[in-house]
């Protein structure tokens, strides 16, 4: 399937979703009946277990702990949160030790983000807009690590933060993290500035602009959704890293919420109810994100991967 | 320096950033990991050393790496069946609009958007032997007469498990990717369908099963490549056990468990390798059967 076909793709999918409230459904009962359920099943697959979180997160242990299960908090407890955010005694020491991990994970997430899609625009732009020697070599062999295991590089990218005393800091995180998010934000980027038409920019080359000045005044500004796509999946996918920063961190200094979870996890002490509560935290910030942002991650997903 | 020399070196200033980051930190460690393969590299215990075949035949003489390779092979095989399959069956089912569509799909991807490892501890309570809701579930629906312990005890049933719930992640992305090919597809093709009087079973088989069969490749690559490097599901669902465990993860085990890291090279090395011939063949694969229908 060409690029083109992809970005049409794309718009459909996000056109109908953010469309308004759609026609009647089928004219035939037993179709709507049918399709009803299949939804619905699809909703409960989808939302079943982290429903199961949040209503363990906010049970009592012994509410938790009972056979058979309840579906619904009895009673409706918020000790676990009271716990994870430290108010009252903190049980575990687990508020201290979820918080900085939570301010590690945005730093490393919201860092490797913001210098994935600096790059990626220029890049991006020089591979649509630009003729030049080595061109399509570049453009090749830089997608073609989008195939590579991301573990390929795992043992010597630690030996080399390792030679250079970066083990355990904020910049071997992030300079990993970049480099691993770089191929998908490019094509994510390419593909979106192949659709904007060469005139916005031939209007402001008439008017004596340099090609920086028509990337910053004119291409950026319109290619915005893109943009927001690229920076979008570049913060989940580095919120949700789990092996590079198990290996790259090695205390709660750098170490991101989801070393801190996989450790309470392993633990065996910490109960259901809070480890739950620690869950819907760390979960709860890339779920918002992914809700609210859900247009611009729709297309960012098809864009990058209907080639 | 004239405007015009400039305009010539703006490109490769433009991608100087980039070419850097791949360059360091993704070319050189491949090589790297390619050379160092065939050196004996333990970092308590230096000097590095050539070896040739060495690492290679320790790997193959280990009898939890060889139990990883054939679990893995497991864990691609369900991974890859069951998201296209299931991604196919949502896709579908949320082509046509309908009220609130949009916020179905805003829900349905949440899985794909979050850690795999906050989801496998999830999934792991809701494994829990003693008190959690699958048994309890079960139960009440006289499926099963007691409470069982769902991991660790049976290879299969434990592979099976944790595999659904690294399925349970990645189809919400097999689902949109299978969406935007059917949306592409033109609506009178399946009015001419219906003049014809092929039924929507008919409709979907001649239509548009040929035409989201390049949609469905990338979705089987995907799920390929997710599922040969399987390491956070299996890290918390299984732990280092030989039982359930993954290439990658006796590749962390070999390496900074056992601190053999000339083993760990060699065995990334297979991997990468794997995966690079697997992802070909099954594009090589559906392509060809693509050309074959078209």
């Amino acid at each position: 399937m060409t690029a083109g076909t992809g970005e049409r793709a794309t718009r459909a999918v996000t056109r109908v979703a953010s469309g308004p409230a759609g026609r009647a459904l089928s004219r035939k009962p037993a179709r709507l009946v049918g399709r009803t359920v299949a939804i619905v099943v699809i909703l409960l697959w989808s939302l079943f277990p982290l429903y199961w979180a949040l209503n363990t997160s906010l049970s009592t242990l012994s509410g938790a702990d009972s056979t058979p299960a309840h579906y619904f908090p009895s009673p409706l407890a918020g000790a676990s949160y009271r716990a994870v955010f430290g108010i009252g005694s903190s049980a575990y020491g687990i508020s201290a030790e979820l918080g900085r991990s939570l301010l590690n994970s945005v730093i490393e997430s919201g860092a490797a983000m913001i210098v994935t899609v600096v790059i990626a625009i220029l890049a991006a732009y020089a591979f649509a807009r630009m003729q030049f020697r080595f061109k399509r070599t570049i453009f090749v062999s830089v997608l073609a690590t989008l195939l590579l295991p991301a573990y390929a590089t795992l043992i010597p990218l630690y030996r080399i933060m390792a030679n250079l005393g970066l083990v355990n800091t904020y910049l071997a995180v992030i300079l990993v993290y970049v480099s691993g998010f770089l191929p998908l934000a490019i094509w994510i980027l390419y593909n979106y500035f192949n659709t904007i038409p060469r005139e916005l920019e031939e209007a402001a080359f008439v008017d004596g602009a340099s090609p920086m000045k028509a990337l910053l005044r004119v291409v950026i500004p319109v290619a915005r959704p893109g943009i927001a796509a690229a920076a979008i999946i570049s913060f989940l996918l580095g919120w949700a890293q789990f092996l590079f920063p198990l290996i790259l961190t090695t205390n709660l200094s750098t170490q991101p919420a989801t070393v801190i979870v996989a450790a309470l996890n392993q633990q065996r002490i910490v109960p259901f109810t809070l480890l739950m509560g620690c869950g819907v935290i760390v979960a709860a910030v890339p779920g918002v994100l992914a809700l609210a942002l859900n247009r611009y991650l729709i297309q960012g997903i098809t864009a990058g991967s209907v080639k | 320096m004239s405007a015009a020399r400039r305009g010539r070196l703006l490109p490769y200033l433009l991608l100087s950033p980039l070419v850097v980051f791949i360059g360091a930190l993704s070319f050189v460690p491949t090589a790297d990991t390619t050379v160092e393969a065939f050196f004996r590299v333990m970092p308590l215990d230096p000097p590095d050393k050539f070896i040739g075949l060495g690492n290679f035949r320790a790997l193959f003489a280990d009898s939890a790496i060889n139990t990883s390779w054939i679990n893995t092979a497991a864990y691609v095989v369900i991974g890859v069946v069951a998201s296209v399959v299931l991604g196919t069956a949502i896709a579908v089912a949320l082509k046509q609009r309908f009220r609130l569509r949009g916020v179905v799909l805003a829900l349905v991807i949440l899985p794909w958007a979050l850690p795999a490892v906050v989801e496998a501890v999830i999934w792991n309570w809701i494994y829990n032997p003693t008190f959690g809701v699958m048994n309890s579930a079960l139960h009440s629906a006289h499926l099963i007469g007691g409470y069982h312990v769902w991991l660790g005890l049976s290879r299969w049933l434990t592979i099976g498990l944790i595999e659904i719930v690294q399925v349970w992640q990645i189809t919400p992305l097999s689902a949109l990717i299978i969406l935007a090919a059917l949306q592409a597809i033109p609506t009178d093709l399946y009015e001419a369908a219906r003049v014809d009087g092929a039924g929507p079973l008919q409709a979907f088989r001649r239509i548009s099963l040929p035409l989201i069969r390049p949609a469905l490749a990338v979705c089987a690559v995907e799920a390929l490549v997710l599922s040969l490097n399987i390491f956070d599901q299996v890290y918390i669902l299984n732990g280092i056990a030989p039982l359930g465990s993954s290439v990658m993860l006796q590749t962390y085990v070999t390496t900074f468990e056992n601190l053999n890291f000339g083993g760990g090279y060699a065995l990334s090395l297979l991997v990468t390798l794997a995966t690079a011939v697997a992802s070909m063949g099954m594009l090589a694969l559906l392509y060809r059967r693509t050309e074959a229908a078209g």
